[in-house]
Order: C-alpha cells, then structure tokens, then sequence
C-alpha cells in the first residue's frame, strides 16, 4: 500500500474513472490561472469569474466565443484527420490561407454571378485550394517519405506569403487607400449568420463535418483499414491496402477543411482578403486536437473553450487593460493542465 | 542464496494461470522449467521477477520472506531477468546500452581513451569478440542476449531467469549458450531456463520443473531423462499427434516459379534465386538464420519489390520489379516475426484475423457472422487467451504465431510461402501447424517451408534447397539429403 495512495471508492465508478481527467485538469487549470493572476497583483477568482462572463455572460460574449470556436474547431480537425494515419501536421494555417486566397479568386472572377451558385462554388473553391495546399507534403511523404511535419510548417509561410502577394499586388483594392486587402467582396457570398450576432455557417461545418468524420473513422470500413495502416503499414501493405494513396487523401481531406476555415472568416468576419487573417487559428487548433487526443468528438468542447479563452481576453483587455498575450498564457495553462494531468493519470493506471 | 516460491496463485479474469505452484531453486542450480504454450511458466517467472503480484502465495529468500513488488525491488534481492522480447536501445551502440544499465555507471561517459572499456568486464567475458562500439541495430540476436545477460550480471544477480533463449538462437549460438549457463551456474549463481525445447533440458538443466496448466505437475532431477519422457509429463495423459508425411506429388509440373529473382536493401539481399514447386510438393528451404530467408519470403509473397526476375504462378507471371502486389485470396503467407510483420499489434485479434478480408465486409462494418468464425479459429488453432477483443501484442509469442497461423492457413490457396511457422511453440502445437500446413499440399497447393529445423525439414519436405548469403547453393531430393551435405552448404561450401 503506498503511503498516499487515494482509496476512493466512488473513485472507481466507471463514470468517474472516465471523468476523472476532465475534472482533474479543469481544476488544475483553475489554479494555475489563478495563481497567474494573483501574481500579476489581481483578485484571482474575480478576474477568473470576469473571463466566464466574458465568454458566456450575455448573448453578446457568448456569439463572440462561437464566432471564435468556429475556426479553431475547424483547424483542430484539420490536425486530427491526418493524425488517423499517424501524420503530424501542422500545416492548418497555410491551408486556411490558400483556401481563403482560391475562395477570394473566385468571387472576385465571378462576381456578378447569384449567390446561390457563387456561395457553393466559393466554399468548394476554398476545400479545393486547402486539400491542394495538404497534398503537396501527403504526396512528398507517400513518394518519397519527407517528413510531413516540416514540409506543412515551411508551406504555411508560403501560403501565408501568397495571400500577402494577391492584396499588395494583384487585387489590392485602389479604393483602400494603401491598405493591403482586396476590394470588399459582394454581400451575396456573405456566409449566413444567425442569433443575429457573427456566429456563422462556419460552426455548423465543424460541427457536422467532426461528427460525421468521428462516425466514418469509427464506424465504417474505410476507418478501420486506416487503423490497420496505422497500427502496421507493412502489414496493411501486405493485406492489399494502399497506404501510399490513402496518405495523399487523408492529408487532402484535413487540407480540404482548414481551407473552408479560412474562407468562412473572410466571407463572415473581414468581408475581404486580407493579410494576418489565420492568426494562431493554425496552431491553436494543433494544439485543441492534442488536448482531445485526436478524439474528433472531444475536440467539439475544446474548441469551445479555447474559443471563449480568446473572446474574453478581448474583453480582459478593454475592461482590465491587461495585455492582449493574456490569451496566449491561458491558451498554454489550459494546454499544460491537459498534458500534465493526462500524463500523470496515465502513468498511475499503468503502475 | 536459496529462493522459494511457495503456493504462488495468479488469475486474469477467467483463467487461473499459476495455481498454489511451490517451486525452490539453491545456488548452483540449473532449472529448467518446462511446459507448453499458456502453461504458466511466463507468469510465475513475472511474479518471481515483481513484474505481477502473485493473488496468493509468498516467496522466501533463505529462509525469510520477502516483498518482490517490483522489478526493481527484485533487482535489489539479486533475481535477475532476460526476456525474450529484449529490452535494448538499437540506435545506440552496445557500450552505450551497458552503461545505460549499470549500477555503478558514471554521470559523464568517457568517449574515447581507455577509460572507456572499463565497465565492459562482464561482457567481455561472455562475448569476446563483440565489438563494443558496435550499434545494437547491427549485431545479430543471440549477441543481443548476450549484452542482455551481461546487463542482468552486472547488476550482481544471484538467480538469472531466461526466458525462451533458445527459442530466436541458431544451431552454434545455442551451443554456446549451453556452455555460458553451465559457466554462471559455476560461479555459484542459479538459473532458471524458461523453455519447452527438450534439448534445453537434457543439454543443460540440473533439475526439471513442468508445469502443465498452471498447476506444477513434476519437479524432479532431469538426470537421465529422455525427450520422450519429458513430452509425457509435459502433455499429461495426452497424447501428441504427430504430423504425417505427404506422399510426392503425381507430376513434377511446376505449379509456382521462381526466375532469377534479386531483391534487397541495406539489411541484406538475394540474388538470382530460382526453383520450381510443383503442385502438392513441399519445398523446403534452410539455412542459418540471417541468409536473406526473410527477404525471398517477401519477394514470394509479392509484398517487397523485386530488383530482378520474376515470380509466376500457374503459368502467370504474378511479380515482376516494381511495387509488390499481394495475391490475398492465392497465397497464404506466415512471415518470420509475425509480431513486426504480420499483426498490427495495437488492435483486437478478430481485426487481425480478418485483415486480409476486409473487402467482404460491408462499408459500414457490420460483424455478423465474423464472430462466430473468431471464436472458431481461435479454437481451432488453441490460441490463448480466446479473448477476440484483447490486442494482439498482448499475446505471447507461441500464441501470436497460431493466431498468424490461423488466418494464412484457412481457405483455399495456390501456394502457402511459410517462414519458421513454429518459432515459439510447444511440440503438440508445431505438429498441428505441420499438419495444416502439410493439408495445403495434399490439396494441391506449392508449399515453400523456410526452417532452421533439419530434421524436420529431412521428414517432411520433398526436396530441400539451401540458402547462403542470399544465394541458393544447392538443392536435393528428401532421398537424397543427409545431415553433412546440407549443413556444409549452409556454412556456405559450394555443391
């Protein structure tokens, strides 16, 4: 018997052995951000109380957390689609910014064209220029085994640089007054919000697309030979599956949907191309599918809170003046609170 | 030091795996401990080494109780462990792997110089001619139970515990294990072999445990002992089945051909292999483990690409250069290592059986009737625990080899490539695997048999060739074979 071991009974339930890590890591993370505030000279749990309103307080904080989540949902996913077949990427922003830049290509082209068929087209465009943006590292890695980690970081700067390019060159707008961005795109293409607030049609995407994809990947043929190929590509080779062709279109897939991301925000949110729009959406949603474990199901309420960490510290800053970085530092407490907690429980369960 | 394990009792779930077994070791000893595949001898070895906590029962050191509730703590009372799936860093060279595990290992390693050879003392003595500076990733398998042994030594074991050790050794290495045992056991220190090879124990064992569904069922000196009356205490009332011959093909027509095929990589090659199996024969191949077996075994099975030449299967040329295009529904094929190479080891056992079928399913899988035929080949082909939701890599190596079996020997085929198909099992279980395997050609199929086991290979397979350095140096009939011949090809002298 070890001197501090904890012998809970309740503690044994299954519903509290499967909730015990969110519970564990929610309260940790509530101390050590506590514990951040009150060394920079606030109330911890005032200011702590201030971020749940600030996130949730009123119909206003809470569209503003959608409104963040959407993107976040959606570039976790793009992490976590390719992490099927044990691939590390973290390619989502180069992707976003590519399908932004394909979607924005093609409203700008077909501009009088109705809504109806240019809205479609635009998101298809947008899918189409991330899947692009993902295959080129899916297929250096099936062809040739270049490590996809790092050939997605390196394009993320590239795509980022493309977008640059198009709004300073190209199809900056005249009228903007030297301001790099295209010219305001038609109201036609406007992504449906609703609550009458910013929360658009790009939460709904993610929602479904996590869902729908948690079913395939669990339920379905398909999802299981990528198990197999997973678990032992020599071996899924030898039964016939072809790994190198499921690489490019694992990796088309999550590039697909960090696009779609990046032009839900332009078409929603800015209204036009312009350069700085993937923020840290690329690696805040890395880093939600780490914490879910690339669970597609988990990533939903991870996102959320990593949305609602970001819409409060927006009010943090104009109510506390308190830095903008404030985010980042509660983004990583949350991140190192889920590890950490994680880790240890695991290490436990296995002594 | 005298160790004594007394009315040690260990269950998973249903399965009751040591049941009150009593079992005492004093210093000197040589004990081998005996049974078939899923007897116990793992657990209680695991339970004596603090790897599980035995449900009952106690172990003594001289005299004294004592608390094994872990590795290390089993480390501090000087039992020391080899296990059969080794635990060494292959990246890092051997010196490096040693040190890792010394006691008395420095902080800062001297990286040149003589300083450098100072801990090797122990291994030294046990391989002379290893090259310390070696990467483990280069050095062959019974080297890497050498450095194992060392490993335990250094940490001053009194009881050395191998399990299997033989099992992945070839002919030579065997030997000389033989002769290191007998060497430790001379120090003063007691071994316990961990094996169901007979020659083990008449070779090298002062005394003989058997256990036989987790109750021990013998402990006795193996003075005297002869294989078959090992087997009869090992298998109880039980009989074994022996496998039966299979008469020679009716017509020498070639059924599966191979034509000056090449292949390798950095690990090793083939070149220019060719020879013909006719339907309803069983082609034998042996040769020392590391001759390129492995690599032909995949070039047959059309799963490695072909640098040269090509396989033809009824007339039909089935791989030639390029990407390998696996025949799944033709040939079966049981590759050497089946954990690295045929399971995918983080998932259940009825996802590996049904690896190769996946296409019969529906898109949304739906198991239906697959789990009705899991259970049955997992009874058919005794593999233990016939849980078809644990993972495979949680079986033991006997019993990952069966479950392997159990999906490349079931259906029909044209051609059965098998690849050492009973490393690791118990006499009973090597006869079933013939047995099925042999049906194949009785069937009509080409059977290609890669063993390291000449005398089964001389009882069994209608003609043996021998591969050297990835070459086939020569082939005769079984009328023809004897012992000298094929053992000095496979020591590479021409035919």
């Amino acid at each position: 018997m070890k001197p501090f071991a904890l012998n809970l009974p309740f503690l044994k339930t299954p519903t509290a052995t499967a909730l015990l890590p969110t519970g564990a890591s929610a309260l940790v993370f509530i101390g050590v951000s506590a514990l951040f505030f009150a060394l920079l000279g606030h109330e911890p749990f005032g200011l702590l109380w201030q971020v749940v309103l600030g996130a949730f307080g009123d119909k206003y904080s809470f569209t503003e957390t959608l409104v963040k989540t959407a993107p976040i949902l959606l570039c976790a996913l793009a992490a976590a689609v390719p992490a099927r077949l044990g691939l590390l990427t973290v390619g989502a922003s180069g992707q976003f910014y590519l399908g932004a830049w394909l979607g924005t290509g093609i409203v700008l082209l077909l501009a009088e064209t109705s809504g109806l068929v240019l809205l479609p087209l635009m998101l298809l465009g947008a899918a189409l220029g991330g899947a692009a943006w993902s295959v080129i590292p899916g297929f250096l890695r099936a062809r040739w085994e270049v490590n996809e980690t790092l050939s997605t970081l390196l394009l993320n700067y590239v795509g980022a640089l493309i977008v640059e390019w198009a709004v300073y060159g190209p199809w900056r707008d005249p009228g903007a007054l030297g301001f790099p961005a295209t010219r305001v795109l038609p109201d036609s293409i406007k992504l449906p919000t609703f609550l009458e607030s910013r929360a658009h049609l790009g939460l709904l995407f993610g929602l479904v697309l996590a869902v729908g994809l948690h079913l395939l990947f669990t339920r379905s043929r398909w999802g299981l030979s990528l198990r197999i190929m997973k678990s032992n590509r020599k071996v899924a080779e030898s039964a016939g599956m072809n790994y190198k062709l499921n690489v490019i279109l694992i990796m088309a897939i999550g590039g697909a949907i960090a696009g779609l991301a990046g032009m839900c925000e332009v078409s929603a949110i800015h209204g036009r191309l312009q350069p700085g729009i993937a923020l840290n959406f690329g690696l805040t949603g890395f880093l939600v599918a780490w914490m879910a474990g690339q669970h597609l199901i988990k990533i939903i309420p991870l996102s959320l809170i990593m949305g609602a960490i970001l819409a409060a510290s927006d009010a943090l800053q104009l109510f506390y003046s308190l830095p903008a970085a404030i985010a980042v530092v509660l983004q990583a407490l949350l991140f190192l609170s889920v590890l950490a907690v994680g880790g240890f429980l695991s290490k436990r369960k296995k002594a | 030091m005298h160790v004594q394990m007394s009315g040690i009792t260990k269950r998973f779930g249903e399965t009751l795996a040591n049941d009150s077994v009593t079992l005492g070791l004093g210093a000197g000893e040589v004990l081998a401990l005996l049974g078939e595949n899923g007897a116990g001898k793992s657990t209680l070895m695991k339970i004596l080494y603090g790897f599980y906590a035995a449900d009952s029962g106690g172990i003594l050191i001289d005299g004294k109780p004592v608390v094994i509730d872990s590795p290390r703590a089993a480390m501090a009372a000087g039992i020391g462990m080899v296990f059969q799936h080794f635990n060494v860093i292959p990246a890092l060279t051997v010196r490096e792997n040693l040190l890792l595990a010394h006691p008395d290992a420095p902080a800062l390693l001297p990286t040149r110089g003589a300083g450098q050879d100072d801990w090797l003392g122990t291994l030294k003595a046990l391989a002379p001619d290893l090259d310390p500076g070696a990467r483990v990733a280069d050095i062959s398998v019974g080297q890497m139970q050498l450095l194992e042994l060392a490993k335990v030594l250094n940490l001053d074991a009194k009881v050395v515990i191998l399990d299997e050790p033989t099992s992945v050794l070839t002919p030579l290495e065997t030997q000389a294990l033989y002769k290191l045992i007998r060497k430790i056991a001379d120090e003063g220190r007691a071994v316990i072999l961990i094996t169901h090879k007979f020659e083990d124990v008449v070779t090298c064992a002062d005394r003989v445990a058997v256990l036989r569904q987790g109750r021990l069922v013998a402990d006795q000196s193996s003075e005297g002992m002869s294989a078959d009356d090992l087997a009869a205490v090992m298998v109880g009332g039980g009989t074994i089945r022996h496998a039966d011959r299979v008469a020679a093909p009716a017509s020498a027509v070639a059924r599966f051909e191979v034509r000056g095929v090449s292949a390798g990589d950095a690990f090793g090659s083939i070149s220019e292999v060719s020879f013909q199996v006719a339907g309803g024969e069983i082609f034998g191949i042996a040769g020392v483990s590391g001759s390129g077996q492995d690599i032909l075994a995949d070039c047959l099975a059309g799963v490695r690409a072909l640098s040269g030449g090509e396989v033809i299967l009824d007339g039909v040329a089935v791989h030639r250069g390029g990407d390998g295009r696996p025949d799944i529904d033709n040939v079966g094929y049981i590759p050497e290592r089946p954990l690295q190479n045929a399971t995918a080891a983080d998932l259940d056992l009825r996802v590996n059986l049904f690896l190769k079928k996946l296409s019969r399913f529906p898109f949304w899988l739906k198991w239906g009737s697959a789990d009705a035929e899991t259970a049955r080949l997992l009874e058919d082909f005794d593999v233990r625990p016939r849980d078809p939701r644990r993972t495979a890599g949680a079986l033991s190596g006997g019993n990952l080899q069966k479950l392997v079996s159990a999906r490349e020997l079931t259906g029909p085929r044209k051609v059965v490539i098998a690849c050492y198909p009973t490393m690791g099992l118990d006499i009973g279980a090597t006869q079933a695997i013939y047995r099925r395997l042999f049906a194949y050609a009785e069937q009509g199929a080409a059977v290609v048999w890669i063993s390291e086991d000449l005398d089964d290979l001389m009882h069994f397979a209608h003609r043996i060739a021998v591969i050297f350095q990835g070459k086939i140096l020569g082939t005769v009939t079984r009328e023809q074979a004897d012992r000298n011949t094929l053992g000095r090809w496979m020591m590479g002298a021409a035919a």
